[in-house]
């Protein structure tokens, strides 16, 4: 059965219909086409799709229902007791056929120069139900002559649409921009955009993924190749802790399209743009292909053999370096390689620091993993949308996460639930909500104050001292977080009126990690009031839980089991650079000289490092600062698991061999282990799976197992994949809230995260990406614009101390007053540089440039 | 563009409960206020004051036959009913007499802009077919002699 | 027989609210103000009156299932958007006794607890709407309209909604569509517009010449209303006559009222001395009749049974000099032009049919048309989302069925046969 909207009002009744004389047994309201694929017959669709609303409209499900003169569309007719349904009459096949021969009489038929040819739902129909020969000889209704543009990513030819709309229906009630719509009437009707102009959307192409046939279609892909000469591999799109599957596929060794398959992942058949069109940066020029020594002190970095980099390392970094060398592991790498990685520095180089990602403290990452309830096992999306309050906060999830962006609009729509969120900037899922509250940036902690303390207020009543000690301590919350009281009551109203509540903390947390023991202790309460309390994460990089999960962090090992001694964080290790207390630092798959917050810091430290080793696809920020730079393999090149935010484990499947000489990252840091030790191991991403399993309790039984063909039952919680809980003692460490200044001069808060089309600097290297943006922005809300005298598409200065760039001006309604936006993705503006370790969010002035 | 008929949209807007119901009104205004068709820019405007997506609004406009989107006419739409009870009572005659007396095919305008001709499916006019309606106006039991009388009377 | 709902018709000042109230307006609604809801929508059920719009459905049934919750808001949306080619008995009603409809609208809304009111419009029709908008006014200035109507607590919002050139709107769902501001493309049922209508509240569709039905019926008992015309179908009916008729016009009669009886004594008969070749007798998805079936009573049941529809009442005249294919054309081109777009036979097969009857007409006909345009009947008919193209197809069977020779005709000699 297709995903129905949750209702739970909805009363579980069994009825018992007849199909095709077969006797089945299905929950009342199941719709006739469902209870007949349960039956085992398929009834053929173009408008259906089970997370869309049913609308009814294409007629190719008709069915006959025993008793009743009229064919019924099974997509759109739920069954009843007792009625005995036919799927596969002359009536019914006549009928399918005669569809079909109505749709062909208005299509183009260029099937020879169609990008759909091979893979049309249209073509595979007609083969299937006929009709095999052409009645239709009148002059068929052309929409155009050439097929036009859309935007950068999606090209058009309505004259091959079938109107399913399922194209609109998509951008509408999945993605929710609603950009696209129907004009005209009967068979003038086209659905396509505002006078079909060119579009300002999310170019995430999911009107393209739904088409069943060759009417919205790539534009990047056009005219490269046939369906049938693609060779693809299923894979995890690696561009945010979503953990969207998709397929990758290439020709001749380009990749050359990433699709996602309709009831495939936990995304079904949707993807972000970044998904969608980031595979370029597999074929990027700019990829790393050699490895790269610096032989010279203040030298350039030169191409040279393994073996003489490998040389170089032996020779430079010590095997027994202790607590004077140090790993950062990028959170993208495979499961597998974080595993073999944390080993590498703790067996081989026999140093407890290590650490993943390039832009978090480490004692805060281990207070949000408490937090959170990580350690406590995976908790599936699907599970958090069934509660009766699903509450955002601290994440841009819009922009962060699209598709779990998309879940959540598309589930709430369809039943009765609320949706709230916390944060400072307007963002598409705003819509869905009802309940927004617009705080300052790093200002979570002063709102999940205030809301617990209205919560306990009753507790408190009973003492006017207490009552006023509260009141004050209220008002210094609400002020902080540019809040009313109003604000506040609506949302502990709402949590205290809910049995069941599911959190979804972001990253802001980890920015500014004070709100964390408020997050924690909102959690607790709750669930003292004797809720039920589900904690997701949203997170923005692909295996930044599988990270953790490995142990790539200072404090503890694989499985959260605490390190006997813990070693330094990121920030502790840059902090001893800086002091010229490291000797080594290897650093695979981050960046932290382009993404830790405060530029001249990182820099300033990793060059006082006295041999770094940087293993990257691409001469990054950090690389360039490096003495040796391996060149590491893309996604697209390797096996391997990743765990995304729920902590669902899903794996990826080699596509082409690594450009060059680069290497599988595995193979890379087992090889570095070898140097020094020859039994370092396990020797492959199996065996490494096969160590993590035994050792693990969390990863033991997780089923890798998915389905990778399309299918329309859409059964998209594989909770086999969830990984279960283990014992951890984790701390959570009370942060100061560091002050971010009252400055008249810098009227603006600054808030960084990833821009929608982007995550992190990779992205910069596809080419498609980069053209969906007309330049880099600074985005302010409606309000401010106005009031400053500034207008959208405007050159602006933001200056904050010691930095200032030109960037375009975007204007959002809805968004915060004094809050500006920087997405920290572009290499020519880094945010970073606004950044002061151990300072709150830095505040700047915005000016005509 | 609205802004010299905002009293007008804002007793609209009371009608409904939801600002999207407003937007066929709106349309309609418009036009008016352009002259006999809608443009860009107009429908760009009314997506803004209903909180609508501009498709949405050339959505709503494109289904409904007596919008002309984007297609400038006469100061005078000429509406010739062609359905049955019409077609009946001979309203070819009554589209050939108005394409001679005007000079234009149907669809077209006139060069002085005075008149659009175009046809329309049943006005709901047929115990007096043939018949036409210009702006607002239905015009009954035509006869080559009386439209040129009709036409005559437009400035 | 005395006229209850064209009772104004032609006279110039019944459209203002003094003069209505002259001749005993609003008095109905008064009286049912002072009777409890339940009891006026069992009096509409037991005057049998059957719904004006075409489907003749139990107007008293149909308010019966809209849910009794006080605190859920109901809506009733008049259905004025008269597109049903060759009818034209509402705007009569809209055109010349706007307080009817309006008085007929409020006792309806205090029946099942309607707290609003849409009259939907076509947008054609400027004149009757400016008639029902000053009309609206009027009934608010005398506080029959508003807040505490009357000092009886119950309030009562009316307004007015124009269409702009979509025969669809005429379908319930569709026409709710176009009042939120969407493309009115029909809803899927269920669920049904009693439960969740208009804004997904419950809401009643009636037509005009329904609603203006039910003052008489409070007036003089439901009794009186079902002793008019056949038991099955009682009460007074509009019929539009158009075509070759001597005096072409709107005849109110009591339903049952034979063809004819319509055509040749109230109508005065053939417009000139040619014979009647072929007679629609409920707007054009009607299947057409012939001389033969002159004497069939005009009521739901009586046309059904001969195989076509009583429809809205409009009735086609055609003498002998009328070329059936063309007609046949002219509706299929109108049922084409007007499809909505949103399910697949009815927007890629009416055109279809409409491109072969355009040949046929033009003498270009092929040989095995008329065998396909049967087929595509088939492959249309009952298959589509709303009853839409279903019309277009019993139209064009009617024409085929009375008339295949000379559809042949046009197929093998590429030219009319009149």
């Amino acid at each position: 059965m297709g995903l129905q909207p949750i209702n739970p009002y909805k009363r579980y009744i069994m009825v018992t219909v007849k199909i095709n004389g077969k006797e089945i047994t299905v929950e009342d309201n199941t719709l006739i086409l469902d209870a007949a694929r349960d039956a085992g017959y398929e009834i053929p669709t173009f408008c259906y799709q089970a997370d869309l609303m049913g609308i009814g409209s294409c007629r190719m499900c008709l069915v006959e229902i025993e008793g009743q003169k009229k064919l019924q569309p099974s997509c759109v007719t739920p069954v009843l007791h007792g009625i005995s349904i036919l799927t596969e009459t002359p009536t019914v096949m006549s009928a399918r056929a005669s569809m079909l021969e109505f749709l062909l009489a208005n299509h183009a038929m260029d099937c020879p120069v169609c990008d759909k040819g091979g893979e049309c739902e249209l073509q595979d129909m007609v083969y299937k139900y006929g009709p095999h020969k052409g009645r239709h000889a009148e002059p068929k209704f052309k929409f155009h002559e050439k097929d036009y543009a859309l935007s950068p990513v999606i090209i058009k030819n309505s004259n091959r649409c079938v109107q399913c709309m399922k194209c609109v229906r998509v951008c509408r009630e999945v993605v929710g921009r609603n950009v696209l719509g129907a004009l005209g009437r009967g068979d003038h009707q086209e659905p396509t955009s505002f006078f079909r102009s060119f579009l300002d959307c999310d170019a995430d192409g999911n009107c393209i993924e739904v088409c069943p046939v060759g009417c919205f279609m790539r534009l990047p892909y056009r005219y490269k190749t046939r369906p049938w000469d693609l060779k693809g591999a299923d894979t995890i799109c690696p561009y945010c802790a979503t953990g969207c599957r998709m397929v990758i596929e290439h020709r001749d060794g380009e990749v050359i399209r990433a699709r996602a398959q309709l009831g495939v992942g936990m995304n079904s058949e949707t993807l972000c743009a970044r998904g969608r069109f980031g595979y370029e940066i597999i074929n990027s020029e700019a990829r790393l292909t050699t490895p790269l020594v610096r032989r010279q002190r203040h030298g350039t970095l030169e191409p040279a053999t393994w073996e003489e980099a490998f040389r170089i390392i032996k020779e430079r970094m010590p095997s027994l370096g202790g607590n004077t060398v140090g790993g950062i592991a990028g959170a993208r790498l495979a499961t597998e390689e974080l595993y073999l990685f944390q080993k590498l520095m703790r067996e081989v180089f026999k140093t407890p620091n290590v650490d993943s990602g390039s832009r978090w403290d480490a004692a805060a990452v281990e207070g949000f993993i408490a937090a959170t309830d990580m350690a406590e096992g995976g908790v599936s999306v699907f599970d958090c949308m069934e509660a009766d309050t699903v509450f955002v906060i601290g994440s841009q999830v819009s922009e962060e996460n699209p598709v779990t962006e998309y879940i959540i609009r598309r589930i709430s729509a369809g039943r009765r639930m609320n949706v709230i969120i916390a944060g400072p900037r307007a963002m598409k899922l705003d819509s869905s909500a009802n309940l927004l509250l617009r705080h300052y940036p790093a200002a979570e902690a002063a709102l999940l104050s205030a809301v617990i303390l209205d919560i306990n207020a009753a507790k408190l009543a009973a003492s006017a001292d207490l009552t006023a000690a509260k009141d004050a301590k209220l008002d210094g919350h609400l002020k902080a977080a540019g809040l009313t009281i109003d604000d506040v009551r609506a949302l502990a109203t709402k949590l205290r009126n809910s049995e069941s509540i599911a959190i979804m903390a972001g990253t802001e947390f980890l920015r500014y990690p004070h709100g964390i023991e408020s997050l924690n202790l909102l959690k607790e309460l709750l669930r003292s009031l004797g809720k039920k309390v589900r904690v997701m994460p949203l997170l923005d990089r692909s295996n930044q839980r599988g990270a953790w999960e490995m142990g790539v962090h200072p404090a503890f090992g694989p499985g959260y089991v605490k390190a006997p001694a813990p070693g330094l964080g990121i920030s502790g290790m840059l902090d001893a650079a800086a002091d010229n207390s490291m000797d080594a630092l290897y650093i695979a798959g981050a960046d932290p000289a382009a993404l830790y917050p405060d530029e001249a810091h990182v820099k300033e430290a990793l060059s006082k490092v006295r041999f770094l080793v940087v293993q990257d696809i691409f001469l990054t920020e950090t690389a360039r600062l490096a003495d040796v730079v391996l060149p590491g393999a893309s996604f697209a090149e390797k096996d391997g698991m990743l765990t995304n935010q729920e902590g669902r484990a899903q794996i990826i499947r080699k596509l082409l061999p690594p450009p060059g000489k680069a290497k599988v990252d595995l193979d890379i840091i087992r090889a570095l282990g070898e140097m020094y030790d020859r039994s370092f191991g396990p020797k492959n991403a199996a065996l490494v799976l096969d160590e993590i399993r035994r050792a693990q309790p969390m990863y033991a039984d997780v089923s890798l197992a998915f389905n990778n063909k399309r299918n329309v039952d859409n059964k998209l919680d594989n909770k086999a994949a969830l990984v279960k809980g283990t014992k951890a003692a984790l701390t959570i460490r009370k942060f100061e809230q560091a002050a971010s200044g009252q400055d008249a001069q810098y009227p603006f808060m600054l808030a960084t995260g990833n821009h929608l089309f982007h995550s992190g600097r990779l992205t910069n290297y596809s080419k498609t990406l980069n053209d969906l943006m007309k330049g880099m922005t600074v985005e302010i809300s409606e309000e401010d614009a106005l009031a400053s005298g500034l207008a959208a598409g405007e050159r602006v200065l933001v200056s904050g101390a010691g930095f200032s760039v030109t960037l375009m001006l975007t204007v959002k309604k809805g968004t915060k007053r004094g809050v500006a936006f920087i997405a920290e993705n572009f290499d020519a503006a880094p945010v970073n540089r606004f950044f002061r370790k151990g300072k709150g969010a830095p505040r700047v002035k915005i000016t005509k440039a | 563009m609205l802004e010299n008929v905002k009293e007008e949209i804002q007793a609209t807007l009371k009608k409904y409960p939801v600002k999207k119901s407003a937007v066929m009104d709106l349309l309609r205004i418009a036009q008016r206020e352009a002259g006999g068709h809608l443009t860009r820019e107009a429908m760009d405007e009314i997506a803004v004051l209903l909180e609508m997506q501009p498709v949405e609004v050339n959505a709503a406009a494109k289904f409904y036959t007596m919008y002309s989107v984007a297609r400038p006419v006469g100061r005078h739409r000429i509406w010739v009913c062609r359905n049955i009870s019409c077609s009946l009572m001979g309203s070819d005659h009554i589209m050939k007499h108005l394409e001679q007396a005007l000079g234009v095919k149907k669809g077209e305008t006139t060069s002085d802009k005075k008149f659009t001709l175009d046809v329309a499916e049943c006005l709901g006019s047929c115990g007096t077919a043939p018949m036409m309606q210009i702006d607002d106006e239905f015009y009954e039991n035509l006869d080559a002699k009386k439209i040129d009388g009709i036409l005559k009377g437009f400035k | 027989m005395e006229k209850i709902l064209l009772k104004n018709l032609n006279n110039p000042d019944a459209h203002k609210i003094d003069v209505y109230i002259k001749g005993g307006g609003y008095k109905a609604f008064e009286a049912a103000l002072k009777l409890q809801p339940d009891n006026i929508i069992q009096m509409v059920k037991d005057s049998g009156l059957r719904g004006r719009g075409g489907a003749g459905f139990s107007t008293g049934l149909k308010w019966s299932f809209i849910p009794k919750d006080p605190t859920i808001k109901k809506y009733l949306c008049c259905n004025a958007d008269e597109g049903e080619p060759d009818t034209f008995k509402d705007r009569g009603i809209m055109d010349w006794d706007p307080h009817l409809l309006i008085e007929g609208m409020l006792i309806s809304s205090y029946a099942f607890g309607a707290s609003a009111s849409y009259v939907y419009i076509r947008g054609e029709f400027a004149f009757g709407a400016k008639r029902v908008q000053a009309a609206i006014n009027e009934a608010y200035a005398k506080r029959f309209l508003g807040k505490n109507i009357l000092g009886t607590g119950f309030n009562h919002d009316m307004y007015i909604h124009c269409g702009f050139g979509a025969y669809i709107c005429g379908e319930e769902t569709a026409l709710l569509e176009s009042i939120e501001g969407l493309r009115a493309q029909p809803r899927k049922k269920p669920p049904f517009p009693a439960l969740a209508g208009l804004y997904g509240k419950p809401t009643v569709i009636n037509n005009v010449e329904t609603l203006a039905c039910i003052p008489a019926i409070i007036e003089r008992g439901p009794k009186w209303f079902s002793s008019i015309g056949p038991e099955k179908s009682p009460g007074p009916k509009i019929f539009g006559v158009s075509g070759h008729v001597k005096k072409p016009g709107l005849y109110e009669l009591p339903m049952g009222t034979t063809l004819r009886d319509l055509i040749y004594n109230h109508c005065g008969g053939m417009l000139t001395a040619k014979p009647l070749k072929a007679v629609i007798p409920g707007g054009v998805s009607a299947p057409m009749f012939t001389a033969k079936d002159l004497d069939t009573p005009l009521d739901f049941d009586s046309v059904a049974a001969k195989g076509s529809m009583l429809g809205s009442g409009a009735v086609i005249v055609m003498d002998e000099s009328t070329c059936i294919v063309k007609m046949a054309h002219i509706i299929n081109r109108f049922f084409s032009h007007e499809s909505c777009g949103k399910c697949t036979p009815c927007r890629d097969g009416s055109p279809w049919v409409t491109n072969i009857l355009s040949r046929l007409e033009h003498g270009d006909g092929r040989p095995g048309d008329v065998e396909l345009l049967e087929s595509l009947c088939t492959n249309i008919f009952g298959r589509t989302f709303c009853p839409l193209a279903d019309g277009a197809v019993m139209a064009l069977r009617g024409a085929m069925k009375n008339f295949r020779e000379e559809f042949l005709y046009h197929e093998k000699h590429k030219r009319c046969m009149v």
